[in-house]
């Protein structure tokens, strides 16, 4: 099997062919509404980060939308900066450019005001979507293709049914030579010492385990229990008896396939084939940005109860075990996988179902968030804010 | 109507409830090519637990092949099992072995109403 994607100068195959408006800091989102508006072809990149961040933050800020530039459904990207701000738009701007695509960059103090910079960006955006517009799909192997995978709105179906077939597209496309990011920390407590045995590398395990007790000890200084925080009432009411538990029904998404490394945020993925972890959280937006920056060019989210999330560059497709959600959130899901529940599939089989949706979405088909205009994104931070 | 209970991996001890059961149901459990039919001691809810094998007081829990918990007290085979008859001995442990601090005891937080 192949798939048809848009050939990027580093060698990437994005699903998708978007000039990205990518700010360097959260001041300047409204003059990229503006152009996302007047521009067709573009994708404003909208966060509110960049900003009165320790270092390290900044670090992982630039990292992040640089990597979100590099990502290959992106073709193009243009860097608007404001000229204070802590994340450089040099930075960001040279960072993308190293991986070959066409990139521009306007920074708002120099040349004063919203409105010439939308005027400048605008003239620069028209040449770079007709440049960008004219790359053509051409036939790739599925070694090529990238995939990520979060869960959101879970219920007890989603351990049964919807996280078992994306571990069985985990286990499918890795043998194909794909790639596979998995990652929400919280839903791995539990589970880390499961993970760790799957971890090619020892090194790697131990850095896994130790995103856990990262995130235990930043609960426990502002007086929280993460292990409880992570377990709610609702999981309990409907069947979920300890954390491991949880934790095991989440990281089925990856099946027992082995782990590669443990990648920080928004990190790019090494070329290697397989599944990685990145230390990303579980609450969407972040979680899909972690994602699309380490490469994923469709993402694959497990569902219950029906989340409705979607990224501004990177198509989601959204899988379901609940017959009750199929019918009262049709709208918002791509793939019903109630049968496996219901014992009339085999997991197997809709993995292969699954697959072979996610290479129709990666050839260009529009999941239902694409066609709802249902997306967002954040970049996570640790702060502490200043 | 034929009712049905998931298992995961060989080695689970415990299968889920994907219908509502009542005590004395004939529940089915489809593994790896094999049926085979047990019956509940009492109602297990749609997405509860029910222990295939006996567990004595003490012994691990078994889903996806892993220990998600230990019984606290004998479960028969059939018996609803959950948070009346299991605990959660999950710490979250250091470098040197040792649980970090503030589990000593459980801190659970009230329900955030989503979730992930």
């Amino acid at each position: 099997m192949q798939f048809f994607g848009y050939p990027r100068p580093d060698g990437g195959v994005g699903a998708r062919n978007y000039v990205a408006i990518i700010p360097s800091v959260g001041c300047v989102n409204n003059l990229c509404t503006h152009l996302e508006r007047l521009i067709r072809g573009t994708k404003a990149i909208r966060h509110d980060q960049g900003c009165l961040h320790p270092p390290a933050d900044t670090v992982q800020v630039t990292r992040t939308l640089i990597n979100l530039g590099r990502n290959p459904n992106v073709g193009g990207a243009l860097v608007v900066g404001l000229g204070c701000e802590m994340a450089k738009a040099e930075e960001i701007y040279e960072g993308i450019k190293a991986s070959g695509k066409p990139v521009d960059m306007v920074v708002v103090h120099k040349i004063g005001g919203m409105i010439d910079t939308l005027a400048a960006a605008s003239r620069i955006l028209v040449d770079m979507v007709g440049q960008v517009s004219a790359v053509q799909r051409e036939p790739f192997g599925l070694d090529k293709l990238v995939f990520g995978t979060k869960c959101g709105s879970s219920d007890t179906t989603s351990g049964l049914s919807s996280n078992l077939v994306a571990g069985e597209v985990c286990r499918l496309m890795t043998a194909n030579g794909g790639r596979f990011i998995q990652g929400e920390i919280c839903d791995i407590m539990g589970g880390e010492y499961a993970l760790k045995k799957l971890c090619v590398d020892p090194e790697q395990g131990e850095k896994l385990v130790d995103c856990v007790r990262d995130l235990y000890m930043r609960g426990y200084h502002v007086g929280a229990d993460t292990r409880g925080c992570q377990m709610t009432a609702g999981n309990v009411a409907g069947g979920l008896t300890t954390l491991v538990e949880k934790a095991l029904g989440a990281n089925a998404k990856g099946g027992n396939q082995p782990i590669q490394a443990t990648l920080d945020y928004g990190q790019l993925l090494p070329e290697k084939p397989g599944r990685y972890i990145m230390n990303f959280p579980g609450h969407g937006f972040e979680n899909l940005t972690g994602s699309a920056a380490g490469g994923a060019i469709v993402h694959l989210f497990t569902t219950g109860r029906g989340a409705p999330n979607g990224h501004p560059i990177m198509p989601t497709v959204k899988l379901c075990g609940n017959a009750k959600t199929m019918r009262t959130m049709r709208e918002h899901i791509d793939l019903d996988v109630s049968s496996v529940i219901e014992e009339t599939e085999s997991i197997e089989a809709a993995g292969e179902r699954l697959y072979r949706f996610a290479v129709d979405v990666a050839n260009g088909k529009l999941t239902k968030c694409e066609i709802l205009n249902f997306e967002g994104m954040e970049i996570l931070i640790n702060g502490p804010v200043m | 109507m034929s009712k049905f209970a998931k298992q995961i991996h060989e080695s689970d001890n415990v299968v889920t409830a994907v219908n509502e059961c009542l005590a004395g149901d004939r529940v089915t459990v489809k593994f790896k090519g094999q049926a085979v039919e047990y019956v509940c001691l009492r109602d297990i809810p749609f997405g509860h637990k029910f222990a295939i094998r006996d567990i004595p007081a003490g012994g691990a829990v078994v889903k996806y092949g892993e220990v998600i918990g230990s019984a606290t007290a004998d479960i028969a085979v059939g018996e609803w099992v959950h948070t009346h008859n299991v605990r959660d001995d999950y710490k979250c442990l250091g470098k040197d072995g040792a649980p970090l601090p503030g589990q000593e005891e459980d801190k659970a937080c009230p329900s955030r109403g989503g979730g992930s």
